[in-house]
């Protein structure tokens, strides 16, 4: 491909006209990933919205020159800004025509600063910078567009492919940023919205006019898990929505930072952007009316666009429905650890109970947790012996359909998890799950708390003693030799998988020098080490 | 005269089985950077995954153009007056979009009817070598496009992985996103449903996977037909279709390898289990 030196003004025009197209065929797929702060509106469509009112009016500068065309989208982009994204979008289109000021044509380098402007135009502009947004993706693309461009290249083409790259890897990690994504499992809209443009001005660049029209865009598929969470527990932090009021004011000698700081006492999620003679608001607010009355004196009232988040939220939830896999059936467990809880959550337990050996949680603990998740039916699966019992005691005091798969150790409750089927009925998983839990080997490693004799062993007050499937069977004098001990009375030959997860007083250099050992003693098995975190128990061992 | 069918490289049908019943394959592309490749024929398998652990670069991949498309519907024009076009999920790739629009660019006059098979890899394979299978044996259009959408709810698959990245680094990991980050290491098996990828199982060791496949495939009464396809593990797929062999003594099974268009979007070490037939 020959190198592309600079772009002008009409290449501004085409190439932001190409990716509004682009937008166009994924702005639904947008909206369906909705979810910051609050089912705020169709993100992806008020992108798009967004975009052809900054097309249309690219059209309207008086010559070719970059500097011309980026003020005039800019202006375009903040009259025809619609919801959340759209008015940082117009910030972002801000950013490029004040750093594009007076050029006619833009180098890579250039393109690589205005974008970095862009940035910082777009944090400005919010009272309450959210990372993990549409914010974060515009500032780590535009950090990779100026590292490639001092480093690598300053072609234009290469430039922007480099920005839309490292927009694709900030998109698809905006779940670790922000919990409410996470808990959705979905990446951020705005963000991807932001990479798409991108990605349609980079085919645009690149020529690819076969690729904009016959192909679509690909939604970014988010770094973490999508944990078996019901769709309804998505974002319940900010109940009641309210509305979600926008409007441009009119006037003279406004003051957008005057206004935003107002603002910020009457609603949520406020963005004030413009300059003193045209403001564009987006509130959050239980009170609309309340705003208009205010703002009404300060100049003339357009585009006023006032939507029920409520609605919106309820819309919401029914398209998130589609996209998981219908989880029909939740799974509470009881975990103590902070380790094992993650690996829990990671395997798709819908809800943790803390609890273990000396910390029984109660009826009503179980209770709660089973009543706080929405669906109608639930596993529990209680991780302890003394725990069975509590557990079973739950059907009867709940309307929801119980059942305890009653798994004794950790070891069981990890093999049940994985045996879960998103297919399968309630029984069939109770079923599988039971099944699965006594195919499982367990071993404890924990220190005696006094001198006792029992099964044949004389234990002296804090030796290590170990358990097999809760059979108190070794002592010795650390836990580690006790993990060897208890290893040494289990048939190994047909064992695939062993896992250890070492405590919260065990150091993991210890720990894997146990794994290791065990991997040279027996190199066909599969040996894992992980953090469990747990109290009380030096180790916990699975042999499956 | 007799239907063509032509399906897309994601079928990973094997070239002999292919050139066998008459199927034309239209390529998909894979790109390392600025260097395309069309799948299966400028870029084999066993050429391929070297090159994931060499490139710096992460593969890409694109929809056939449209110009493939019109020549082989041209091309065929010339043979008969009638084909059948079975792409794969269009909620994996944009191929059944670009197969239906390029079938107005065609220069000849031929009636041409394309079909969403809602599925990938050799279970579309396995939906095409039914339809040349009964076009070769004298059905017409209409009566191949019965059968084909009659076999669609009839297939299943299921493919284990060693990793699930290579899958949502391509964003195709669909509602398999429930299995995507498990802090313990676990074997996926992933089937497509309703057109997209679906969680199945998950297993805690490559040896129980494989039971798993076999399993899945033992269960089936009737079998009309069957192929096992791997990516880098050959021996593993000859253990399995060896296994299968004894249950099913007098049926084929196909072996085939996934195309390097599949590949980059599930990585290495994949094997599979595509079945048309009655469970039960």
């Amino acid at each position: 491909m020959a190198p592309t030196k600079s772009i002008n003004g009409q290449d501004l025009r085409e190439m932001f006209a190409a990716a509004t197209s682009w937008l166009e065929k994924s702005s639904a797929d947008i909206d369906a990933l909705n979810v910051f702060p609050v089912p705020d509106g169709d993100t992806g469509t008020n992108m798009l919205l967004t975009m052809r009112s900054t097309v249309e009016e690219s059209q309207m500068a008086d010559d070719h020159s970059a500097s011309r065309v980026a003020k005039a989208m800019a202006k375009g982009a903040l009259v025809g800004a619609r919801g959340n994204s759209g008015v940082i979008l117009s910030q972002i289109f801000s950013g490029l025509s004040q750093a594009l000021d007076g050029k006619d044509a833009v180098t890579g380098k250039e393109l690589a600063d205005a974008l970095a402007k862009a940035s910082s135009v777009a944090y400005a502009g919010l009272s309450n910078p959210v990372e993990g947004t549409i914010l974060t993706v515009i500032r780590e693309a535009a950090e990779a567009a100026q590292a490639h461009a001092a480093t690598v290249s300053d072609d234009v083409v290469s430039v922007i492919e480099a920005t839309a790259n490292a927009a694709k890897e900030s998109v698809a990690k905006t779940p670790t940023l922000l919990p409410v994504l996470m808990e959705a499992g979905v990446v951020d809209a705005g963000g991807q919205g932001l990479y798409t443009i991108l990605e349609g001005v980079l085919h645009y660049l690149k020529g690819e006019m076969e690729q904009l029209k016959l192909r679509r865009p690909w939604m970014v598929a988010s770094s973490v898990p999508l944990t078996a969470k019901s769709p309804q527990m998505v974002g319940v932090e900010e109940v009641p929505y309210g509305y979600c009021t926008n409007f441009v004011i009119k006037g003279e000698e406004l003051d957008p930072d005057k206004l935003r700081k107002r603002l910020e006492k009457r609603g949520q999620s406020v963005i004030v952007v413009g300059d003193n003679s045209a403001v564009r608001v987006h509130i959050h607010t239980l009170d609309p009316g309340d705003i208009m009355s205010y703002v009404v004196p300060l100049g003339t009232l357009h585009q006023i666009n006032i939507r029920n988040m409520d609605e919106q939220y309820h819309d919401f939830i029914e398209m998130q429905k589609e996209r998981m896999p219908a989880v029909a059936v939740a799974i509470v467990a009881v975990v103590v650890g902070e380790g094992l809880a993650n690996v829990f959550t990671s395997l798709g337990a819908t809800f943790v109970v803390p609890g273990g050996q000396t910390m029984n949680p109660s009826t009503k603990d179980l209770l709660q947790a089973v009543e706080a998740v929405t669906s109608e039916k639930v596993i529990i699966l209680p991780n302890n012996k003394n725990i069975v019992l509590t557990a079973s005691q739950v059907q009867s005091l709940t309307e929801k359909t119980i059942e305890v798969v009653p798994t004794t150790t950790i070891p069981q409750g990890v093999a049940a998890l994985l045996a879960f089927d998103y297919e399968a009925d309630m029984e069939t998983n109770a079923q599988n799950m039971n099944k699965a839990r006594a195919a499982v080997k367990s071993i404890e490693v924990t220190r005696a708390v006094r001198s006792t004799r029992l099964g044949g062993l004389d234990i002296k007050k804090h030796q290590a003693i170990g358990f097999l499937n809760g059979d108190l069977v070794a002592v010795g004098d650390s836990p580690a030799a006790v993990v060897q001990d208890v290893l040494g009375r289990v048939k190994l030959d047909t064992a695939e998988v062993i896992t250890i997860y070492y405590g919260d007083d065990t150091t993991s250099a210890e720990a894997e020098e146990v794994g290791g050992t065990l991997g040279k003693q027996h190199p066909q098995i599969q040996v894992e080490v992980v953090q469990g975190g747990q109290p009380y128990y030096n180790y916990i061992v699975s042999v499956e | 005269m007799t239907v063509k069918i032509v399906t897309d490289s994601t079928s990973d049908l094997p070239v002999e089985v292919a050139k066998g019943l008459g199927i034309t394959v239209v390529p998909l592309y894979v790109h390392f950077g600025a260097d395309s490749y069309r799948d299966g024929i400028d870029l084999t398998t066993d050429q391929f995954y070297p090159m994931i652990v060499a490139s710096k670069v992460i593969p890409t991949t694109s929809g056939p153009s449209p110009a493939t498309f019109t020549q082989a519907y041209d091309y065929l024009a010339g043979e008969t007056d009638q084909i059948l076009v079975i792409t794969i999920s269009h909620k994996l790739s944009a191929t059944y979009e670009v197969a239906l629009q390029t079938v107005d660019q065609m220069k000849r006059k031929c009636r041409v009817e394309v079909v969403d098979s809602q599925w990938a890899l050799m279970a579309l394979g396995l939906l095409a070598i039914s339809a040349a299978k009964a076009a070769n044996s004298g059905a017409g259009l209409d009566e191949v496009i019965a059968l084909t959408r009659k076999n669609i709810p009839r297939l299943d698959m299921r493919i284990a992985f060693d990793t699930l990245e290579y899958l949502r680094r391509g964003g195709r990991i669909g509602k398999a996103q429930a299995f995507f980050g498990s802090l313990l290491k676990v074997n996926p098996i992933l089937t497509i449903k309703d057109g997209e990828v679906y969680p199945a199982s998950r297993e805690r060791s490559r040896a129980k996977a494989i039971d798993y496949l076999y399993d899945f495939a033992a269960g089936y009464s009737h079998i009309d037909e069957m192929a096992v396809e791997h990516a880098t593990t050959p021996d593993e797929a000859e253990m399995l279709v060896g296994r299968l062999r004894t249950k099913f003594p007098k049926e084929d099974i196909y072996r085939s390898k996934v195309s390097p268009v599949i590949g980059a979007h599930v990585g290495p070490r994949v094997l599979n289990v595509a079945v048309l037939g009655e469970v039960g």
